[in-house]
């Protein structure tokens, strides 16, 4: 299945956001902001798409704020 | 040099103890001196009042034991059978038992025919005792006796007296004297006035009634002739008693008739002090009764209270300091753990700051080195890659690349959290230093 990119607002939700999916037993890898994303963080999260679900309710259930998905 | 966080508890406490106690003590002995100096001036009032009252019953006491005398059917034989001599002894005999100074019988002119001290020939019809007393009035009073009086009774050498001021210097001479005197008719079985008899009781230099009055009520008493002491009980600095001395208050008791309370300063004491007039029968003053306690009396109950409360206040203020230095002690140890405490955290986190800011310099250079890295391989690229191992290779270097970037940026992010660390620890080290001055008292 192909890689999805989560962005947020900033780069320290991005480090927050990395914790709490590694927290959560979800697989997530920084990478550097795609060409395509539209955020002010430098930072995003690649992560498998087929994770996508159990990834945002982490995020959620963690209180941080998901700036986006490009897929 | 500053002064340690114990040092400046200990004297709180030992200073808001001394204060506390120095205030009570001050404001008991103000409330006390005030409340003591006004109980002591009842007591003499009261005193006095006792003293006064001893006073009219002596008086009382000698209308009395004259007007027996002149009942006395005894000396009314002597009187009419003229026999002087018989006369004479009884009245020395009836004198010395009753104590009485002088007790003379006239006639129903006045003239004297009998004294107890002694046949002085003379006439007493002018003496307006006398006188009343032969219009069958019995009088007691007291009086002022004049020298010739005195010398005709055979009291003048009792009476004399060199007058001295508070500071013993001389001030005058006196030869009258203060009495206190009756004087009741003598009539016969017709009812028919045939003399008097006069007496009474010369009170200069004579202690019975300062005596008597102080072994009842206590305190001090004495017995002015004007405003002069003739008779008291009163210790002067020699140690005997305080006699033909001027006391300064007396004088406007005497020149106005006011009671007065007051300190007055004889011999070597102070007493607390109430002066009362002495009326004669006419409403003359003719002398005052003086009454005073020791102000040391009040003075010693001050001071006992002060030194009581001083005694006990010391020992409040070490148990105070018994309880309050292991309290003291336990406060500063545990500040000074925490200083410690804040002083070494400070430390850590100094080092993790000084350790990201290398890792963050090391990482720059390995992203600097990997992009040379990707610059040679393009370069190669550009030459022909037949094995197509330099498209992997490129690959490769573009995830290490792409990693770096990664590290590089969260190194920049934890760079940027790290200068607010740099002012938290700053402001970390100033409060551990601000503590241990606190504590120990030395700057660090």
């Amino acid at each position: 299945m192909a890689d999805i990119v989560l962005f947020f607002a900033s780069n320290a939700d991005t480090m927050i956001a990395t914790k709490a999916l590694k927290d959560a037993g979800v697989t997530a890898k920084m990478i550097p902001r795609p060409a395509g994303v539209a955020t002010e963080a430098n930072l995003c999260l690649s992560i498998d798409a087929s994770v996508e679900s159990p990834a945002k309710n982490a995020l959620s259930g963690a209180g941080i704020n998901l700036g986006g998905v490009s897929r | 040099m500053k002064m340690t966080l114990r040092v400046r508890l200990l004297g709180t406490i030992i200073g808001a103890v001394v204060l506390f106690f120095l205030v009570s003590v001050i404001a008991t002995r103000v409330v006390l001196q005030r409340d003591l100096f006004n109980l002591g001036k009842s007591e003499v009032t009261n005193g006095a009042g006792a003293f006064g009252g001893y006073w009219s019953s002596h008086r009382d006491l000698i209308k009395v034991l004259v007007s027996q005398d002149a009942a006395s059917s005894a000396l009314l034989k002597a009187v009419q059978s003229h026999d002087t001599s018989q006369l004479q002894d009884q009245l020395a005999n009836i004198a010395r038992t009753s104590n009485l100074s002088f007790l003379t019988v006239v006639d129903a002119n006045g003239k004297v025919l009998a004294r107890a001290n002694g046949m002085q020939p003379g006439s007493l019809a002018k003496e307006s005792i006398v006188a009343r007393a032969l219009t069958g009035e019995t009088v007691s009073t007291a009086a002022i006796l004049t020298g010739k009086e005195l010398t005709a009774e055979g009291l003048a050498l009792q009476a004399q007296m060199a007058i001295v001021d508070s500071s013993g210097a001389t001030i005058g001479n006196s030869t009258d004297g203060l009495a206190l005197v009756a004087a009741a008719p003598m009539s016969d079985s017709a009812d028919r006035t045939i003399g008097a008899v006069y007496g009474g009781v010369l009170l200069n230099h004579a202690y019975d009634i300062v005596d008597q009055s102080t072994k009842a009520l206590g305190g001090k008493t004495a017995i002015l002739q004007g405003d002069v002491i003739i008779s008291s009980n009163i210790k002067a600095k020699d140690g005997t008693r305080e006699v033909d001395r001027e006391v300064k208050p007396a004088k406007s008791v005497v020149a106005s008739g006011t009671p007065y309370t007051g300190t007055e300063r004889i011999g070597a004491i102070t007493y607390i002090a109430h002066i009362d007039p002495i009326l004669n029968d006419q409403s003359k003053v003719v002398g005052a009764l003086w009454y005073g306690i020791p102000r040391a009396q009040i003075t010693g109950i001050i001071a006992h209270t002060t030194n009581t409360l001083l005694f006990w206040g010391l020992l409040a203020m070490i148990l105070a300091l018994f309880l309050a230095i292991p309290i003291v002690e336990r406060l500063s140890k545990h500040l000074a753990t925490r200083s410690k405490q804040v002083r070494s955290a400070a430390k850590e986190l100094g080092v993790v700051i000084v350790g990201s800011e290398v890792s963050g310099d090391h990482v720059a250079q390995t992203k600097s080195t990997i992009e040379k890295s990707g610059a040679i391989i393009a370069d190669l690229a550009k030459a022909g890659d037949p094995s197509g191992k330099l498209a992997q290779l490129k690959s490769l270097n573009d995830e290490a690349l792409g990693d770096v970037i990664v590290i590089d940026t969260l190194s920049q992010e934890m760079s940027s959290r790290m200068k607010q660390a740099v002012d938290r620890v700053s402001e970390l080290n100033e409060v551990a230093g601000g503590l241990n001055e606190l504590v120990t008292g030395e700057q660090s």
